[in-house]
């Protein structure tokens, strides 16, 4: 893991993270006040503003990489089913009849729970039974392949038990606030602060906590962490705790603000999360939140410019030429390794 | 033959050989996750032909297969500079910017779809898949293919054999890519319509589950693993989305007591093997 | 003069982030020679190998092989002028059978696309299967050649390795610790085995721990300390050098000393 691997990440990375933010609303604001240039900041607010879930989801992507080197497909999944239940909890209440429909706030609990839940579930039944013998190439693809088996798991039972239309979360906070010409949704910006707040928390965690050390040690080598005496069985459904906590939270908070919830939201935001995970660098947090609010950026200002469809080709083709010319991202370090003779 | 069972086997001809297709990289030690991309080319690459130039399918199949060779190719180089994790997401990527500029294209009837003339019969979709499943046993008895499982097991010192490994790797990429467009130019013509929807990255991943369920260690693989996930739902008759279900239960149980698939070449021994010693060898 | 050496390392060296593991190494092997590269551990003699068939680009120096540089070719075309090794930790493939591993090793000698396209696992009389069965027999492996080697005991797949190597009939062997592991009776089959394959004109260039064994197999020694050449000659002179009984030995006093 690189949280604190390098120069710039040992200035305090809150007083770097507020002079960006400085920086971009200056930027902002400087474009706002040229001729026509607030609905290009409208745009980039905007992009900036999907590109905080994006943030998230991607940070739970590139912490498993970065501690298990696993490429977790359930992770959209499970911000979907933060989705999916909150609504069916708040529509119908618990199940068999225990109570009638939810108040949003317990709803929402609720499905972030479920995501937790379901995290440790995948953790229980591919992890723990690991064995790689000689290390090929299909080999380290077990877990990645038995991610992809929950992903048809759990996105099938919810459109058997939930249906597969799509359905509008009963809150929605309408807050705008106005500053010339510019809107910004209250809530957006709530999210995306809270959203950036709980990655901060997180690299907090792995920088200065014994657990976070641990996590760092895993993910530098398991031998010698286990050497060392971590206790690898009890610290790697932190991982997956933690994958749970932010897609529940990034769940949560994109229902809130966007309202839209149906089977398949996992599947746009995953594969776009995924893009951010590595144009930012796999197994770097920081890569993450960069990633994520270029990707947002990209794809708001892409479809202002060339459309829906267009945008995902210039998205999947920055994705693809960066995985190709530079597949370290921009702050990840290129991790080929090479066999002992 | 019903009908209903007709069309069942015509969607196993074309999974055998969209199988085979991933099998061909995962046997040489690169898992493919874009196969629904290379689909997309065989089939529209058909769809295009026979409607804008009026080519009989006899023409618009090999041309579609070319094509996507010749694609497979030029994308191997670059893909193939990436390993394990990044070559999952590269090919992903492709098959994504594939359906993406697809449904960008009005010629080729955007999120509407396609059209294809000239229907293709139940026989050659049979044809079309035993000759692949030949194909690629004769392939895995050849040095060839010897040195393709080589790769998959050990890059380096395959190289340290003498092995060209590049070479082999994009030969075997080009030749998955071929399969992938066959099946598709296979799928256009016999369900006279295609769109961009259908190619989407669920396929892909299901393909490569058929295909490493199936086992990658030998030829037998692919046939078994496409059969099981196409045949069995039908057979339990297990409908919609509690077909996924179950099928996605396999998955993590055989992940979890038998990751190197169904068949594997200790279970071919054990049921087909004489034992020879090194003396009775003429 | 001509160099009748057939392999030849002239001032090798190679460091790794500012440590230098082979420190300007120089040694010649003859034509049929069978020399033997020892030395305490960490020495730098899988280095070597590993510079040798390139795996590791050199930093400094050259390596010839019959005549031909081959400092500076890759692994592939260096295998292809007639070298081939084994390693020190096992490195067949584990999905493949005894027979399999050596038909791998023969891919040097099958040029050309008709030997690329042969149904050689369809054809169990054909010339290529027989051939590595007959080298299986030859180096005393009765087992079954079709079975995988990953279920095999490591002694005989240690053998099968070598076997595989010697499979492209190459001009020098390299082997990397062939005897390790290996019980009193298969080391000493091995040893037997090695000196016929050299008798039919192939050179050694063995690493090994296992003195006995290297008084069997090879004529000369080079002997490493810390990367760099320490003594060049016989055991026997080997035995009785100041600086090689310092290498070893000094070792083994500070050990005697802090029981």
């Amino acid at each position: 893991m690189s949280a604190t691997a390098t120069p710039m990440r040992r200035a305090r990375p809150l007083t770097m993270a507020l002079l960006l933010g400085l920086a971009a609303s200056l930027l902002v604001a400087g474009i706002t006040a040229l001729p026509g240039g607030s609905t290009l900041a409208q745009q980039i607010v905007s992009g900036l503003m999907l590109g905080g879930i994006y943030v998230t989801v991607a940070v739970a992507f590139t912490l498993t990489i970065g501690v298990l080197n696993f490429l977790n497909f359930t992770i959209p999944t499970l911000f979907m089913l933060t989705g999916m239940v909150a609504w069916g909890l708040a529509r119908w209440g618990l199940p068999f009849g225990m109570s009638g429909g939810l108040h949003w706030a317990p709803a929402l609990l609720g499905g972030v729970a479920v995501a937790i839940l379901a995290s440790l579930i995948v953790e229980r039944f591919t992890f723990r039974y690991l064995k790689t013998r000689h290390g090929d190439a299909t080999e380290h693809a077990i877990p990645l392949v038995s991610s992809l088996g929950f992903l048809l798991i759990f996105e099938h039972l919810v459109l058997i038990v939930l249906g597969s239309e799509a359905q509008s979360f009963p809150v929605r906070f309408r807050l705008d606030w106005q500053i010339g010409p510019l809107v910004l949704g209250l809530p957006q910006l709530a999210s995306l602060l809270l959203s950036l707040g709980i990655v901060f928390w997180l690299s907090w965690l792995l920088a200065k906590t014994r657990t976070g050390r641990a996590l760092r040690s895993i993910a530098e080598s398991p031998d010698t962490a286990t050497l060392l005496g971590v206790e690898v069985t009890r610290i790697v459904p932190i991982v997956f705790l933690l994958s749970g906590l932010l897609c529940g939270v990034a769940g949560a908070l994109f229902v809130v603000n966007y309202s839209d919830v149906s089977p398949f939201m996992g599947d746009h935001v995953g594969t776009k999360a995924i893009a951010a995970m590595v144009l930012g660098g796999l197994g770097s947090i920081w890569g993450a939140i960069a990633g994520g609010l270029l990707v947002g950026l990209l794809e708001t200002l892409g479809i202002h410019f060339f459309g829906g469809d267009a945008a995902q080709v210039v998205v999947w083709t920055t994705l693809l030429a960066a995985i190709i010319l530079r597949p370290q991202g921009l702050f990840g370090a290129s991790r080929i390794g090479k066999g002992k003779l | 033959m019903s009908g209903y069972w007709a069309g069942i086997l015509a969607i196993l001809a074309i999974n055998i050989i969209f199988a085979y297709g991933i099998f061909v990289t995962a046997a040489a030690g690169q898992l493919n996750l874009g196969g629904a991309g290379f689909m997309a080319i065989g089939a529209y690459a058909a769809a295009v032909l026979g409607e804008q130039l009026g080519w009989s399918p006899a023409l618009t199949i090999p041309a579609a297969v070319t094509i996507t060779g010749l694609i497979g190719i030029a994308i191997a180089f670059p893909v193939l500079r990436t390993r394990g994790v990044y070559m999952v997401l590269a090919t992903f990527a492709f098959a994504q910017v594939v359906t993406g500029v697809i449904l960008t294209q009005p010629v080729l009837g955007g999120a509407m779809g396609m059209v294809v003339p000239d229907y293709v019969d139940l026989p050659v979709l049979i044809g079309a898949a035993i000759a692949t499943v030949v194909l690629v046993f004769f392939l895995m008895a050849t040095r060839l293919g010897l040195a393709m499982r080589a790769l998959h097991d050990d890059e380096l010192v395959s190289t340290l054999m003498g092995v060209p490994a590049r070479a082999v790797q994009v030969a075997s990429f080009a030749l998955g890519a071929g399969l992938a467009g066959l099946a598709g130019g296979l799928y256009a013509h016999h369900f006279s319509f295609v769109e961009a929807q259908y190619f989407s990255a669920l396929l892909s991943i299901y393909v490569l589950l058929f295909v490493l369920i199936g086992g990658t260690q030998t030829a037998w693989g692919p046939l078994v693993g496409a059969t099981f996930f196409t045949l069995v739902p039908e057979l339990l008759r297990i409908g919609g989305s509690w077909r996924y279900v179950v099928f996605g239960v396999i998955i993590v149980a055989m992940m979890m007591f038998r990751p190197e698939g169904i068949v594997t070449r200790t279970l071919l021994a054990r049921l087909f093997g004489r034992r020879r010693r090194v003396a009775d060898a003429g | 003069m001509p160099d009748d050496a057939l392999l030849r390392l002239e001032g090798v060296s190679k460091s790794f982030g500012g440590l230098k593991v082979v420190d300007d190494v120089g040694f010649a092997l003859p034509r049929g020679g069978r020399l033997g590269l020892i030395g305490p551990n960490g020495a730098g003699k899988t280095t070597v190998f590993n510079l040798i068939s390139g795996v590791y680009p050199l930093d400094a120096g050259s390596i010839t092989l019959d005549g031909q540089a081959i400092g500076a070719l890759p692994p592939r075309a260096r295998v292809l002028a007639g070298l081939a090794r084994s390693f020190q930790n096992i490195r067949l493939m584990p999905h493949l059978s005894a027979v399999e591993n050596v038909m791998l090793g023969q891919h040097a000698r099958a040029a050309g696309l008709g030997a690329l396209l042969t149904p050689i696992g369809w054809m169990p009389r054909g010339r290529w299967r027989r051939d590595a069965e007959a080298l299986l027999a030859e180096a005393g492996l009765d087992i079954d050649p079709g079975e995988v080697v990953s279920a095999l005991p490591y002694g005989i797949r240690k053998k099968i390795e070598v076997v595989r190597a010697l499979a492209s009939q190459p001009k020098v062997l390299l082997l990397d610790e062939p005897a390790a592991g290996l019980n009193p009776a298969e080391t000493a089959e091995l040893a037997r085995f090695l000196r016929e394959v050299a008798a039919r004109g192939t050179a050694l260039l063995v690493v090994e721990h296992d003195m006995g064994f290297v008084n069997e197999v090879c004529e000369s020694v080079v002997v490493l300390n810390f990367g760099r050449r320490i003594f060049a000659g016989s055991m026997a002179g080997a035995r009785g050098d100041a600086l090689v009984r310092e290498a070893y030995l000094g070792a083994e006093e500070i050990a005697a000393d802090a029981a």
